[in-house]
């Protein structure tokens, strides 16, 4: 009984890993492929199936004129927007975040309950519904095909996250911590940068990731509301995604851009097996 | 606590989401009750039109939405059975279990669309890996261009992707209980089977409803997997809600129809999720 | 110096939490706020410190008004019943941040944070981590910095309730020599509990609070003697005091068809009528020619013992000062020692008492 238990555990767990490996093991061998090895059917293992060449890799340093894919670029776009729209999120979405958890807040028939759920509910809007009356706003305030706009829309996406995560946080941070600091002689601005916050860093480290991975993993909203002058890392990839593919250079765009990413899963899994998650996400 | 100094705290940013967020959803409402489109782009006023349209003579948006129930509520569910599973599975101790945490996580870390054009090449019908197995079975399923299919096709991408997120909540989750509940069920000799019926399963339930929950609003997004996918096809064999709105709103350009489209989808939404959260907290904890 | 409150009222809900709360405190004393769990004690104390805004009434220190200063310039100290210090700082920085934030000298704060340290025998762990102390300690250095503000009010809710015992015991010891030592000559310190041995351990003012109401306010002695009215009676005795109803008729005390009681001296006075009468464990014991009551629960506290009895309506609890055991339904033999004897009327307030009698 325990060791059919354990085989079939143990089953469970290669089957998935397989799974989940499978797309990756491809694209790092479709990378170092040719048009040849291509089109001749699928193709595994480099000297045995097919010969090997860096030419997929290459292309990601070459401007397109030159017959490459030039994603250096948008990935430092991808990174910029990423960091500013989490930055500005988990700074303003903490505050709120905070103030919700702590204060009671009365108006009209609006409660803190109602305000959060106002933050969070965010998420419920497909991009497609805000796309296009952003696309006019954007349009208006000459923000299309900006860095900025896309920032501004990536506060929309990523605010909710931030408050999210936060307000779970704080309500589990005794209250008596701050009331404390508020005797001490803080005020209660300086209470919450003296006392509150160097006690949230795993709350907000976690906020912090999901917003990363929720922002670089966007795709809709900088594919609606940049052109020409600006393009994010899943836009550049997604173009190249045409009717004569070169999947090499396809592929190796995609692990470049995806792999940053991977490092994130590491760090999630420490904050998990400390036992932080737990605090931070119900 | 109760000081003037919450305001400097909450208003930053709700102002900033409120700044941002008021002209898209007042000029959505608005644009819903035009006919604009890029014969006529003005906003002019035509009642609900657009409404009566799409109640009467639209049997392609609720197609598109029957759609979308059956994938989102089909690959939510198929994400916490497994996604529980593999959480149970690493909770306790196994062999390289922080590798094995790690590889879990990975693929919801990634981009959907990026991923997805390998998926693409990775069901290609003809050069892809997965025909190329197959046709030693002398098998070649059309992954992407059978209408059954295609659809199977877009739920295995989708529950690639966000199996790690149901994961990720439930672990945490799991890692979160209390331990003398189980203690007490391994001095009643309760096996594993009764200590997941009667132990894991309800102290998990709040958690389990949240997931839930949460993915299913990711999942009722879904969009860029199908774009990059199959495009909606073949015909609208996979085109779901989000997708159709696109394609009145940006493709065909008759913005005032598919703004329409996005209230009525909107409100659909939020009293779904509400009945939906109603439900699932009768299911689940009905035991306790 | 003193501090007036008058009036305090506060009701966030359909309950009060302050009723009316009217007192006046003086510098160098201790007062324990002794009440049942949820009576109030810590919505006033957070009163008092600033922390919650009262809908009504007024706070005075020295004369000046001392309600409507924030929190932060109030100059209170506070200590919680949960281990509250700041995790991210060290033993010497916790105690040194109420200082810190007053902008003083650095030297003068050294001074003082070690003086507070020694107060609390914590010398020696100035650069320890908070969570690698015990319960104890963690509470040891939240009095540390309570003290070392010197604060013109020092609180402290329920301080000692969270530990065990033994170390309850080691500590009320200490806190007293701390609050009656030179060192808060200056302050008016503010005990919440709700134990009635540890108020009366502390010595000082009681302040007897239920449902957001001061009932009472006297010495311990006073208090313990003189309750004013049944509820008082309750709070301030471990057992609560018994309370039964009887009629006072002839010169007899009537509980029951089966239970006279002659009446004592001081209560020779009572009118003919209904009365709630009260007595401690202690005054019930167990006697060959006393009344029947069956047992309906025998507990053993150290060498004593509890035992809960009954006879038709009247449930009591005697003590026993020794070990013994009974079966439950086995019926015993009791005596009412009615020298020991209170009287309430019907509206629960106190009419006679050993202490104070109708002469």
């Amino acid at each position: 009984m325990r060791v059919l238990y354990t085989s079939l555990k143990y089953l469970a767990v290669v089957l998935w890993s397989t799974f989940v490996i499978a797309p990756f093991l491809w694209a790092v061998s479709t990378s170092f492929k040719d048009f040849q090895s291509v089109t001749n059917g699928a193709t595994y293992i480099p000297w045995v199936d097919f010969e090997p060449n860096l030419e997929g890799w290459r292309a990601l340093w070459k401007s397109p004129a030159q017959g490459g894919v030039d994603i250096v670029e948008p990935f430092f776009n991808s990174v910029f927007v990423t960091a500013s729209g989490s930055l500005i999120s988990i700074v303003l979405g903490t505050l709120a975040a905070y103030a919700l958890s702590r204060f009671t807040f009365k108006a009209g028939f609006i409660r803190n309950g109602d305000i959060t759920f106002f933050f969070i509910s965010q998420r419920i809007m497909p991009p497609v519904v805000l796309a296009i009356p952003f696309f006019i706003m954007l349009g208006k305030f000459s923000l299309l095909d900006t860095l900025a706009g896309l920032i501004i829309v990536y506060i929309v996406l990523l605010m909710p996250i931030a408050v999210w995560i936060m307000v779970d946080f704080f309500n589990k941070v005794p209250v008596e911590i701050d009331e404390t600091a508020l005797i001490d002689g803080c005020n209660p601005l300086q209470a919450f940068y003296k006392v509150v916050l160097p006690n949230s860093i795993p709350g907000i480290i976690v906020a912090g990731m999901f917003c990363m991975i929720f922002g670089w993993t966007d795709f809709f909203f900088s594919f609606i509301l940049t052109f020409t002058e600006v393009q994010l890392l899943p836009v550049a990839i997604v173009a190249l995604n045409s009717s004569i593919t070169p999947w090499w250079s396809l592929s190796a765009a995609a692990l470049v851009s995806v792999a940053p990413l991977v490092l994130v899963a590491f760090i999630v899994e420490r904050y998990l097996s400390k036992g932080n998650l737990s605090g931070a996400l119900k | 606590m109760n000081f003037k100094h919450k305001y400097l705290f909450l208003l930053p940013g709700l102002l900033v989401l409120l700044a941002i967020l008021i002209f898209p959803i007042g000029f959505t409402v608005r644009l819903s009750l035009s006919s604009w489109d890029s014969f006529y782009p003005a906003l002019d006023f035509i009642g609900i039109e657009n409404y009566v349209r799409l109640f009467t003579d639209d049997a392609r948006f609720w197609e598109a939405f029957g759609r979308l129930s059956l994938l989102s509520v089909t690959t939510v569910f198929l994400q916490y059975v497994i996604g529980f599973g593999l959480a149970l599975i690493v909770w306790k101790e196994i062999a390289f279990q922080r590798f094995f945490r790690v590889l879990f996580l990975i693929p919801m870390m990634t981009t959907p669309v990026i991923m997805t054009v390998i998926w693409r090449t990775f069901f290609h019908e003809s050069l892809g890996p997965v025909n190329d197995i197959l046709s030693h079975f002398n098998l070649a399923p059309l992954w992407l261009s059978s209408e059954t299919l295609s659809k199977f096709t877009v739920m295995i991408v989708e529950v690639w992707q966000w199996t790690p997120f149901m994961f990720l909540l439930l672990l945490a989750g799991l890692l979160s209980l209390p331990k003398e509940p189980f203690l007490a069920a391994s001095i009643d000799g309760a096996g594993p089977i009764r200590t997941f019926v009667y132990v894991t399963f309800p102290l998990m339930a709040p958690i389990s409803i949240g997931a839930i929950i949460i993915r299913l609003i990711e999942a009722s997004k879904i969009m860029d997997t199908v774009y990059v996918l199959t495009s909606g096809g073949p015909g609208t064999a996979t085109e779901t809600s989000s997708f159709y709105i696109f394609i009145k709103g940006l493709r065909e350009f008759q913005f005032g129809y598919s703004a329409a489209l996005s209230l009525t989808y909107l409100i659909i939404m939020i009293i779904s999720f509400t009945i939906i959260a109603k439900i699932l907290v009768k299911l689940m904890v009905r035991g306790n | 110096m003193s501090l007036i409150a008058s009036n305090l009222s506060f009701k966030p809900g359909n309950e009060w939490h302050l009723d009316n709360v009217c007192f006046e405190m003086s510098k160098g004393q201790i007062y324990t706020i002794l009440g049942r769990t949820l009576a109030g004690k810590t919505t006033l104390l957070k009163t008092l410190a600033g922390l919650i805004s009262p809908d009504q009434g007024t706070l005075t220190l020295d004369d000046r008004d001392f309600g409507s200063i924030p929190v932060w310039k109030r100059e209170v100290a506070m200590v919680y019943q949960q281990f509250i210090n700041y995790p991210h700082l060290s033993v010497y920085e916790n105690v040194a941040f109420p200082l810190k934030q007053r902008r003083m000298q650095s030297d003068q704060i050294k001074a003082r944070v070690m003086k507070a340290l020694q107060q609390v025998g914590l010398d020696g762990f100035e650069n320890r981590k908070i969570q690698a102390l015990s319960g104890g300690q963690q509470q040891r250095v939240a009095l540390a910095r309570s003290l070392v503000k010197e604060a013109s009010v020092i609180l402290l809710d329920e301080p000692l309730v969270n530990l065990d015992y033994k170390l309850r015991e080691q500590l009320r010891e200490e806190f007293r020599n701390i609050f009656s030592s030179e060192a808060s000559k200056d302050s008016i310190l503010i005990y919440s509990s709700t134990d009635p041995v540890e108020a009366m351990q502390l010595g000082g003012q009681i302040l007897v609070m239920d449902e957001g109401r001061i009932l009472q306010q006297g010495t311990s002695k006073e208090v313990y003697e003189n309750p004013n009215c049944t509820k008082v009676a309750q709070i301030t005795n471990d057992p609560a005091m018994n309370l039964f109803e009887g009629r006072v008729e002839a010169g007899r005390i009537i509980l029951s068809s089966e239970i006279e009681l002659e009446l004592p001296q001081h209560c020779k006075r009572l009118a003919t009528g209904s009365y709630i009468f009260g007595m401690r464990a202690a005054g019930i014991t167990l006697n060959q020619t006393g009344f029947p009551f069956s047992v309906e629960l025998s507990e053993i506290s150290g060498s004593e013992t509890f035992l809960h009895i009954r006879h038709e309506m009247i449930g009591v609890v005697g003590l026993l000062d020794s070990v013994q055991n009974f079966n439950t339904g086995e019926v015993v033999r009791v005596q009412f020692d009615t020298m020991q004897l209170y009287v309430f009327d019907q509206n629960e307030q106190l009419v006679s008492s050993p202490y104070c009698g109708l002469e």
